[in-house]
């Protein structure tokens, strides 16, 4: 396990420089840079600052001297200065990342208490009429368009309730570190994780029907039923044992996708994370901060594949890793 | 087979309930770009209420107030919410010198001042916190700040933080937006910014440490809408020039991101980086004791300001345009605007930028040379349409190149082309401009085709409709127009390609917001590298030096001269300007002593609430 580990480890390297290479060709490629629009709104600087300023950001050289001499820097964790924040980019992410982990981690957890009851008694009661209501809500939930559905929450929850905040991550006003604080944070969490989290069921759902009914009609469910086994005992220690496992290998990935962040969800609740950060700074053609945010979700998907695959080889004694 | 039935029509009804609470919310939220479809009578009779009297003249057009109408005493104390509204969190460089986007700008404004206040032309006056005066050869500026001048530490503000912002400004390692013609313009600033030297030879202090003079290598009227008053506490953040830190660590400090001071009417309590700050009120303001307790600003999302506004959560917010319809159906706030410092306007590509000599060179063969079809197309777009149309009447027909906000410089005697179609097709018809071979569109002069590639931005719902707008304008007077690759561009790709002069690009759409110095040399002159349509002209060239120029000094001379370049704009039609915009601003009832007015004294310490 532990030689398999590192061996992925080591496998991440070669992966990640190739993406970075990949990501810097392209983002070079795209027309303009960081300081096109900065000067846009002030024409009177003088052209020869704006050279300059090229120059001393190096946004003259070719992408391969560029690459070489962020490689060089990303090596040793300096990921260079966001032109727009005038902050150095690896502060900025860590300023944002606190906020993207909690929503992603409340989002995966609200998602997984919602999805498995409901895929159980799905699976279990196929087309009784709970059955039909959870395909229903299922379908909806599907065709639903995220910024729609937080739009909804937004709404109902926020102004005509009144119940939620509809901005920030905490009340300005609030001591940080008190207990105050903590649920101020958890209010202004409760939106934006159940607008990501009640139509991001779908597939959790959807699965985990499936295999249980899959499940129901296998040859050793009929033997454990002729042997007497209760019905409940069928499903708690047969049925869900294996159904659960697409489930639990699915973990890894979906850790994955929630690193990279909701920017509709970002976006309309003024919630600050990276998924907004991204998006802005592609639009503003801030590199620097580009290739640092994909980099961390590259080194995620790899990493969460990993991850997969180890608590794959744990639930399923099948699978072994050598 | 009857439960079955009920299943599906339950489940109909699901989905049908969705869509239609999605739809209430989205309305609520504030996409309004259906509105009009939907009640079109309403919509015709808003636009009529609005609708400008005199189109020609924008300043007749105004009607909303710039003041808010609650005159009542303002409580003693309260609190204050103001809505920054912004779809991205704000960057936080909390420093005049360093910031880079708009929304810094307004955290900023809160409790840092510059040290002159400015009137409605946007000139200094000596009502600030500090006063100046101009030497007789108008080349140097003394300007002594007030005794009870103090940053919110209680050190007083002193000269020497004005010169630090020089310092910054032109540093070697500055790599911000403002090293401007007015800091280059400070005797000796090009030898510190090369590096020759650590002192600047145009700047002086007093022994007092509370007058500072600045000399510059020319005398330019610019010094009174353009000099850099915002001073820098040196005390607080650091000194680059001993070396105790680089620009790169003063920008990224605490000091200027988490803990920042000023001199103005609120200082910092708490700061939550990127999405709000709590300001209490600085009892040491200069002017006088502030009227509110405290500020809040948070960042509000466009797509819930004005639930925000409406519930009472928000006092004042800036309400983006197309929620102005939804806006005005709020009954406890009050819409102010006021005509914005920018214009939209077509550009013509008339030559070349010359890379080796900074220098635009005039094509006189250029595609678009004849000045008889520019005026045309002037002529041929229906702009009252757009603005009524897709904007509700907060935009409308442009006249000059000089936004009508500078009252003393925008002429609007002078007659610019309005939508008139007839004439149009007179002029095009002068230049020889007509279809040969029958196709319904012209060929030029010499009966060539004649098809314009036009390049506009994407961006909005509304980029899309109004490129083809206007190519239906032109099409209408028999000019054919289409887009450059038949498709809108993105910003950068587009000010790429417009700045690169790409021979593909004949017309295009931009805008520029202008700032608070109306001098155009930097958006028209012949070295200025902005001047994306490479227009250049003797004449064009004399009026801008003279509006740049010593004589200038004299505002009606320089009034005379902006006159005269706005008509030479107007005749040679390098640009046709489109449209200018009004800003809107919503404000809760209860907010009184506000006003969006240029010049007003209502500023923000008197600010107040009346519950």
């Amino acid at each position: 396990m532990l030689k398999f580990i590192l061996r992925r480890t080591l496998l991440m390297i070669p992966q990640l420089i190739l993406l970075s290479l990949v990501i810097f060709m392209l983002a070079k490629a795209m027309p303009g840079d960081a300081i096109t629009g900065a000067f846009m709104g002030n024409p009177d600087a003088t052209p020869e600052q704006i050279e300059k300023i090229r120059e001393k950001f190096g946004l003259n050289d070719p992408w391969y001297v560029q690459y070489g001499r962020w490689l060089g820097k990303a090596v040793q964790g300096d990921f260079g200065m966001s032109y727009t924040h005038q902050q150095p980019v690896t502060t900025l992410i860590a300023g944002r990342v606190e906020n993207t982990v909690l929503l992603s981690l409340f989002t995966a957890i609200m998602i997984y208490l919602i999805a498995i009851p409901l895929g159980i008694i799905a699976g279990r009661w196929t087309d009784s009429w709970a059955d039909k209501l959870i395909v229903t809500y299922n379908y909806v939930a599907f065709a639903t368009p995220t910024f729609v559905f937080a739009l909804l929450m937004l709404f109902v929850f926020a102004f005509v309730l009144g119940w939620f905040p509809y901005t920030g991550s905490v009340d300005i006003k609030i001591e940080s570190g008190t207990w105050a604080y903590m649920v101020s944070r958890a209010e202004h969490l409760v939106l934006p994780v159940m607008s990501g989290a009640i139509i991001g069921t779908v597939g959790t759902i959807q699965y985990l029907r499936n295999d249980i009914i899959d499940q129901k009609t296998k040859e050793y469910i009929k033997t454990a039923r002729a042997k007497g086994v209760p019905e409940g005992r069928v499903y708690s220690r047969h049925i869900l044992r294996n159904s659960l496992l697409p489930i639990a290998a699915f973990l890894g990935y979906e850790i994955t996708g929630l690193i990279g962040g909701s920017v509709f969800i970002e976006t309309i609740f003024s919630y600050q994370g990276l998924g907004q950060l991204f998006i802005q700074s592609i639009n503003l053609r801030d590199f620097t901060v580009v290739t640092a945010l994909v980099l961390i979700s590259g080194t995620a998907v790899v990493v969460g594949t990993m991850l997969s695959d180890i608590i794959l080889s744990l639930v399923d004694p099948r699978i072994r890793i050598e | 087979m009857a439960k079955k039935q009920f299943m599906l029509l339950a489940s109909l009804l699901l989905v049908l309930s969705v869509f239609l609470a999605a739809c209430t919310g989205k309305d609520k939220d504030g996409a309004t770009e259906k509105e009009p479809s939907k009640d079109p009578e309403k919509t015709e009779g808003t636009e009529n209420e609005e609708d400008p009297e005199e189109v020609d003249d924008p300043n007749a057009g105004l009607e909303f107030p710039l003041t808010v109408s609650n005159t009542g005493t303002p409580i003693d104390g309260g609190e204050l919410n103001y809505a920054l509204v912004s779809d991205t969190p704000f960057e936080g460089t909390l420093s005049r010198v360093l910031y880079s986007g708009t929304p810094d700008s307004t955290v900023l404004s809160f409790f840092d001042e510059n040290l002159f206040t400015t009137d409605g032309d946007f000139l200094i006056t000596n009502d600030g916190a500090a006063t100046y005066e101009v030497s007789d050869d108008k080349k140097s500026i003394t300007i002594k700040i007030g005794d009870n001048v103090n940053w919110h530490d209680g050190e007083p503000v002193k000269a020497s933080d004005l010169l630090y912002s020089y310092q910054l400004l032109g540093h070697p390692d500055y790599t911000g937006t403002r090293y401007t013609f007015m800091i280059e313009n400070v005797e000796g600033m090009p030898a510190y910014h090369n590096g020759e030297t650590t002192e600047i030879s145009g700047i002086k202090i007093s022994d007092d440490d509370k007058t500072i003079t600045i000399t510059y290598t020319e005398a330019t009227p610019s010094l009174l809408s353009g000099i850099w008053a915002y001073p820098t506490p040196r005390h607080h953040v650091g000194d680059v020039m001993t070396g105790e830190l680089t620009i790169e660590e003063l920008a990224a400090s605490d000091k200027i991101r988490t803990n920042p001071i000023g001199f103005g009417p609120y200082k910092i309590a708490k700061i939550v980086p990127g999405e709000s700050v709590l300001y209490e009120r600085n009892d040491d303001y200069w002017r006088g004791k502030p009227q509110l307790d405290s500020i809040v600003l948070k960042v509000v999302s466009s797509a819930s300001i004005l639930e925000a506004l409406k519930k009472g959560d928000v006092d004042i917010a800036s309400v983006p345009v197309d929620q102005y319809l939804n806006a005005k159906e709020v009954d406890n706030i009050e819409l102010l605007a006021e005509v914005d410092i920018a214009y939209t306007y077509i550009g013509f590509k008339l030559g070349k930028w010359d890379a080796d000599n900074k220098t635009n060179v005039t094509d006189p063969n250029a595609k678009m040379g004849n000045k008889l079809v520019r005026q045309a197309m002037w002529y041929a777009m229906d702009n009252e349409t757009i603005g009524k149309e897709l904007y509700h009447g907060l935009r409308f027909p442009a006249t000059t190149l000089i936004v009508p906000v500078f009252s003393t410089f925008h002429d609007s005697s002078i007659e610019t082309p309005s939508y008139d179609p007839e004439k149009a097709k007179a002029l095009l018809d002068e230049a020889g401009y007509v279809d040969v071979d029958g196709d319904g569109f012209r060929e030029n002069d010499k009966g060539e085709q004649f098809v314009l590639n036009f390049a506009s931005m994407s961006g909005g719902e509304t980029a899309e409709p109004i490129a083809q707008f206007y190519m239906q304008n032109w099409a209408d007077v028999g000019i054919k127009v289409q887009l450059l690759e038949g498709r809108l561009h993105e910003f950068n790709s587009f000010y790429d390609r417009v700045e690169a002069d790409d021979p593909d690009i004949d017309i295009y759409q931009g805008a520029w917001s202008v700032g608070s110095d109306p001098n155009p040399s930097g958006l028209y002159g012949k070295d200025a590298a902005f001047n994306y349509t490479r227009f250049t002209s003797d004449k064009n060239t004399e009026l801008l030096d003279a509006i740049s120029g010593e004589q200038s000094l004299d505002s009606e001379y320089r009034a005379g001269k902006f006159s005269e370049w706005q008509q030479l704009m107007v005749d040679e039609v390098p640009v046709a300007p489109t449209v200018f915009r009004y800003y809107l601003m919503g404000v809760n009832k209860r907010v009184t002593n506000y006003s969006i007015e240029t010049g007003t004294d209502l500023r923000l310490w008197k600010w107040g609430v009346t519950e």
